[in-house]
């Protein structure tokens, strides 16, 4: 087989499976940040699947949501809302913490 | 709530601080090496710091706009858009400072000079618009005043510092490796840039999940003071993926046979000693 044709079909398995990857539907969670706290604290999401994390700030303070294990960081404005992909996850315990208030804003994604 | 902020706005602050002490460092490096070639003069610093934190400003007042934009993943797009635009900037700085029409064309040095002006205050741009969203938050309450503007004052301290004294730790680096060093430094910081932009587009689902490809989070934690200078200044990450490596890697290539880097091996130190 000819270079060219190896190329060409190996981009035409990436382009697929980036497709697949990307446009796989995912399962959405919900998180409120009410008085610098998570609820829920806990959240259990299935393990191997890619989340569609919303993030709801009830409160006027912007907030950080921010994990080291799951490689996520974002900046909540207050009263606002956002979206963030993770996953998919290993079997485990994922901690999270507001990084603007870290004392009381703790919590964890348990992928079961 | 004083020590929060310290460690908020030392983690913001300390990137900006340690790539301009690299550049002014290279720069110095690169004139002992080409007397008369290029030279920014000494405004590009605050003109950087000036334009990125009021760059910043106008960020963090849209941010509640942005972030809601592309179904609310607009900030990892914004946020990586500036990333990218940095290593842009930076490949541009590091084609046009070899030209050698530069000694002779005041208006290329000044373009040369905006570029590097511009590169660095679009990183001081995203860092500080966090900083000031957190501190818009937290100042809400009258009483965080004195701790906030204490603690910031003491990151800023900390983080000037640690620039200071990397930027004396190149400068006293012996002849071409001086150079060398920066340069490798500043690939590193390319490197660093792409991942970080990567990451951004992958949490916003842009880019797809690839494997993690390795996890070192128990022999070095980000979190760790080791990780987080590391992680400003070479973009130390325990738990990467297959994707971000690999971006990382191209962009470190990118500048590694960017013509500044070839020239400086080009070189050998008897020239360069002959030249300063």
């Amino acid at each position: 087989m000819n270079p060219s044709r190896v190329l060409f079909i190996s981009l035409i398995g990436f382009c697929s499976v980036y497709c697949i990857t990307a446009f796989a539907a995912s399962q959405e969670f919900e998180l409120r940040i009410r008085e610098h706290l998570f609820y829920p604290s806990n959240l259990e999401v299935p393990a191997n699947q890619k989340i569609r994390l919303v993030i709801i700030n009830e409160d006027a303070t912007p907030e950080e949501f921010e994990s080291y294990e799951l490689n996520r960081e974002k900046v909540i404005p207050g009263n606002s809302r956002t979206v963030i992909f993770i996953g998919p996850l290993s079997p485990g315990e994922y901690v999270f913490f507001g990084e603007f208030y870290p004392r009381t804003a703790q919590g964890k994604i348990i992928a079961r | 709530m004083f020590l929060d902020t310290v460690i908020l706005v030392l983690q913001e602050i300390l990137e900006a601080a340690l790539i301009i002490s690299v550049f002014l460092a290279l720069i110095r490096h690169f004139h002992d090496l080409k007397p008369g070639s290029f030279t920014p003069g000494h405004l590009w610093i605050p003109a950087a710091v000036l334009i990125g934190v009021s760059g910043a400003w106008i960020y963090a007042f849209y941010m509640p706009d942005i972030t809601q934009w592309f179904d609310y993943v607009g900030l990892e797009i914004v946020n990586s858009a500036l990333q990218i635009m940095i290593i842009i900037l930076l490949l541009c700085f590091c084609y046009m400072v070899t030209l050698e029409r530069l000694e002779k064309s005041p208006r290329l040095n000044l373009l040369v000079a905006i570029c590097l002006t511009l590169l660095v205050s679009l990183g001081i741009i995203r860092e500080v618009s966090e900083i000031i969203i957190y501190a818009q938050g937290i100042l809400s309450n009258p009483e965080n005043y004195s701790p906030v503007l204490l603690g910031s004052l003491i990151a800023i301290g900390i983080g000037a510092s640690s620039g200071i004294i990397l930027y004396y730790v190149l400068i006293n680096l012996h002849g071409l490796w001086g150079l060398r060093i920066c340069l490798i430094l500043l690939a590193l910081f390319a490197g660093n840039m792409a991942s970080q932009a990567s990451l951004l587009l992958i949490q916003a689902d842009w880019l797809p999940y690839t494997v993690e490809l390795w996890d070192s989070s128990a022999l070095l934690p980000e979190y760790s003071v080791t990780g987080q200078l590391l992680y400003a200044l070479i973009g130390y990450e325990a738990n990467p993926s297959l994707l971000q490596v690999c971006v990382y890697i191209g962009a470190v290539l990118l500048i590694l046979t960017s013509p500044l880097f070839l020239l400086s091996w080009r070189y050998n130190n008897m020239q360069a000693v002959s030249n300063s």
